[in-house]
């Protein structure tokens, strides 16, 4: 049998010269067995085999999952609007009570000074306690109205209308 | 991108994908995460789909990048060759014997391509396995159609030589 026609072809693979016609008629060769190869072609023969068993091997390719593309759904700020008035209403909630709170320690200081006024010792106390400050203010309006009358009476005497 | 060009033009590539990246990283579950990632990030870049003229080379890219990315961050090592040899089919089972032999044969032939280093490895099943043309490879790759045809004529000279190193002959 002449091999030259192939030994060419495969001399022309070597090369890197052959076209994908041409590799692939090489490869469909070396699948089915020769009597008395040459050595030159015998060599070649595994890779052409191999390259075939390769491109005929059957893969098992698993199933790919998809990109899921959901519709975007636009929420209503009011959709969720007994959570909201919920939380106002807790929020409310704690303010009355903390501000009740308040009112009934100012209510019980109120009660408690009142209960101490009740005790006659301890009211006039309180009451000399305020008519001195009441008259260390008025004191000190006093010694301003003085200055004042000082101030007029100086001014009188420089325009010469007291005698 | 709609689902439905993308369920018609990328997804009937997956097995060329998965193909690819098994042949990259040597092993199933890998191949499938990688695949998987692939599909993924096509599917997050749809504004540049308008632009691509070669949309598979463009997604084995994206699957070569991806695997290549995975070997570099887990210093990952490509399971025993020998353990591999095994999975070859055997073409033409003439008899057990004759049948062992030849996975024999075969599991060299595949040990002395995965001994070639990644691109010139990648070009030659990507030329002579799966059968792309000098032009596809060079967009697969994204270098020049010079550099495919150097680095083939390069990768089967090498192949050559390990066979002839081994003794590998056709039964």
């Amino acid at each position: 049998m002449d091999y030259k026609w192939i030994s060419d072809l495969l001399d022309k693979y070597w090369e890197g010269e052959t076209t994908l016609e041409e590799e692939a008629m090489l490869r469909d060769f070396f699948s089915v067995p020769h009597t008395n190869l040459p050595e030159a072609l015998l060599e070649a023969a595994p890779l052409f085999q191999y390259f075939k068993g390769e491109a005929e091997k059957e893969w098992d390719v698993p199933p790919i999952t998809l990109p899921v593309t959901t519709p975007v759904v636009k929420l209503s700020p009011l959709r969720h609007w007994m959570k909201y008035a919920a939380v106002a209403l807790v929020a409310v909630g704690i303010g009355y009570a903390l501000k009740q709170q308040q009112v009934r320690k100012q209510d019980a200081a109120i009660a408690l000074r009142q209960q101490e006024m009740n005790d006659p010792q301890k009211a006039l106390d309180e009451t000399k306690k305020a008519l001195q400050l009441l008259a260390r203010n008025l004191n000190k309006g006093t010694t301003k109205m003085q200055k004042l009358a000082y101030f007029n009476e100086a001014t009188s005497l420089v325009e010469g209308k007291d005698d | 991108m709609s689902l439905e060009r993308f369920l018609t033009q990328v997804v009937p590539v997956r097995q060329k994908l998965y193909r690819f990246a098994f042949r990259l990283l040597g092993n199933e579950e890998d191949a499938q995460d990688i695949t998987q990632d692939a599909l993924m990030k096509v599917w997050g870049m749809q504004e540049k789909m308008a632009e691509l003229q070669n949309m598979e080379a463009w997604c084995m890219r994206i699957t070569r990048n991806l695997a290549l990315d995975k070997i570099k961050s887990r210093k990952y090592r490509l399971s025993d060759d020998l353990d591999r040899a095994g999975e070859v089919p055997a073409i033409h089972q003439q008899s057990p014997h004759a049948a062992a032999e030849q996975n024999d044969v075969m599991g060299k032939v595949h040990v002395a391509i995965n001994a070639l280093p990644e691109k010139y490895r990648t070009i030659l099943q990507l030329r002579d396995i799966d059968g792309l043309s000098y032009q596809e490879i060079a967009d697969v790759l994204d270098i020049d159609m010079n550099d495919v045809k150097v680095n083939l004529h390069r990768a089967r000279k090498s192949v050559r030589e390990k066979l002839q190193n081994l003794q590998v002959y056709g039964l």
